[in-house]
């Protein structure tokens, strides 16, 4: 019943994306506007540069950065969030830097990077990870510092040392909250993968498509759009799937509640 | 030990902030970069202050922000308002609303800068872009999460369709509502940057993209400390203003 039910949803949510889809198809079909080719075109090209020909070249290094600077920024935000939830004094002083430090635009602070590392690899990488550090920080802190005080009362009575009540106690509570962080900067992380690549980069996604543009080949860039915001689609599912995975005790607990 | 609890704990921070930063600067590993000293900064945030082209920046920037938030709130409140009402609605357009939601807009620059030209336009069009869709999902959440004794009750009274909005789902929404606007009044800022940054439209994202290709990377550096300052405002600032606006909902 309920299975049934998801399918009906899942057709209902499809007929306006067919639709809309359907409409551009034919809409464009002979269009002479330079700006907007006809889809048709756009999906021909589409396959000749993405299936899987320029993959390799453009999309990989990409991905690798963005994988690189995405996993420091976790291990970096979860890491230090943890020890400075843990502590609140040292925290009143950490505080306003880090409230500083996030109020600045990710995307911002590329022109930085350039200046300090060039137009390197670790350029990309390095920004990808201070963008996404903070609201990964600023949630574990957040998460820790929330834990129910039943629950480190409780594992103070069963004479848990402090660093035991933190790793095994309020790092698991507080996962709920560290994931909404991972999900704002995993998008951060994407975000600034593509900046740092339009201000300049011989390969990945982003420059393929600010080349194609600035050489108005608008049929390459019309793809390089479609691909990269297929890309941001895809990475936000494949995380709400890892969370659910990891936090299945958590939706559980919900639903009983 | 009393005197330093006197001092603000933010001072402190500030402060020693901007001491790591002076000393790595000056002989640590990175030192030999182009990377300016902390004060070198200071200095020059300070003089682009003087300076008449960094207020106009300031402004063109603030307009593309406030102008795109004020179209996208004015269009995204109705329609989630409307989906919200029809759980058909709802499940038609969630899929699409949500598609276009998570897709940054830095994304779909190029093709924006085709069309509408590096112009104060296209970043309002961005902003659009980037707040509209979730202030729009986040809005028809809220309508859907009205009280259903509630909705029965009214309906029970026989108040139409008018009279259940006013008293049962306008008021449910009214709290996600606040929340997406506080979210959407911090992205729109982030995204007017953006559009001068990546795309080439007027304001602070352009001059920033402008001494970063000049070499004046004390400017660089200045112009990312005057961001952050105006992000930490326009966020404190919503939720000074937010409590004392609508102050109904419970924050």
């Amino acid at each position: 019943m309920r299975a049934g039910r998801r399918l009906l949803n899942i057709l209902i949510g499809a007929w306006l994306p067919v639709l809309l889809i359907y409409l551009w198809w034919t809409a464009s079909a002979g269009s002479t506007n330079p700006y907007f080719p006809p889809l048709s075109e756009i999906w021909t090209r589409f396959q000749e540069l993405w299936v899987f020909d320029q993959v390799p070249i453009h999309v990989v290094p990409s991905l690798q950065n963005f994988a690189m600077g995405y996993a420091i920024a976790v291990v970096v935000g979860v890491g230090v969030g943890a020890l400075l939830g843990a502590s609140r004094s040292t925290y009143r002083y950490v505080e306003p830097v880090v409230d500083f430090a996030r109020s600045i635009p990710a995307v911002a602070t590329v022109p930085v990077f350039i200046a300090i590392f060039g137009l390197e690899t670790s350029m990309r990488v390095a920004a990808i990870a201070f963008g996404a550090t903070w609201p990964i920080l600023l949630a574990t802190i957040q998460g820790i510092r929330s834990t129910d005080a039943t629950l480190t009362d409780t594992a103070t009575v069963f004479r848990l040392t402090s660093t035991q009540v933190l790793w095994r106690v309020r790092m698991p509570a507080a996962m709920p909250i560290i994931f909404s962080g991972l999900q704002l900067g995993l998008q951060i992380a994407f975000v600034v993968t593509i900046a740092s690549e339009f201000l300049g980069a011989g390969f990945g996604i982003g420059a393929f498509t600010q080349i194609a543009t600035d050489s108005f080949l608008i049929l390459d860039a019309w793809t390089g759009v479609i691909l990269m915001g297929l890309l941001g689609y895809l990475i936000n599912i494949i995380f709400d799937i890892v969370e659910r995975l990891s936090l299945r005790w958590y939706y559980g607990q919900k639903k009983l509640a | 030990m009393k005197l330093l609890k006197r001092i603000p704990a933010s001072l402190v921070s500030a402060v020693f902030a901007l001491a790591i930063w002076q000393v790595v600067a000056t002989v640590g590993p990175i030192s030999d970069s182009s990377i300016p000293t902390a004060t070198e900064s200071v200095k020059a945030l300070i003089s682009l202050l003087g300076d008449a082209e960094t207020w106009t920046a300031i402004w063109e920037t603030l307009e593309m922000a406030v102008i795109g938030f004020v179209i996208a709130v004015v269009i995204a409140i109705p329609v989630g308002i409307l989906i919200g009402l029809s759980g058909f609605a709802f499940t038609s357009t969630k899929f699409t609303f949500d598609f276009f939601k998570v897709i940054p807009p830095i994304v779909i620059i190029p093709i924006t800068i085709l069309v509408l030209g590096p112009s104060l336009q296209m970043g309002i069009f961005l902003v659009v872009f980037a707040i509209v869709f979730a202030l729009a999902i986040q809005t028809a959440y809220g309508v859907r999460d009205a009280d259903p004794i509630l909705l029965d009750t009214l309906s029970a009274y026989r108040l139409g369709v008018l009279s259940r909005v006013r008293y049962a789902r306008l008021p449910s929404a009214a709290p996600f509502i606040a929340v997406g606007i506080r979210i959407s009044a911090t992205a729109a800022l982030i995204v007017a940057v953006v559009a001068g940054l990546i795309g080439g439209a007027p304001g602070l994202g352009r001059a920033l993209l402008l001494t970063q290709t000049g070499g004046l990377v004390d400017q660089t550096f200045a112009i990312v400390l005057l961001l952050g300052i105006m992000g930490v405002i326009v966020s404190k600032g919503i939720t000074w203003l937010q409590p004392r606006i609508v102050f109904w909902i419970p924050q």
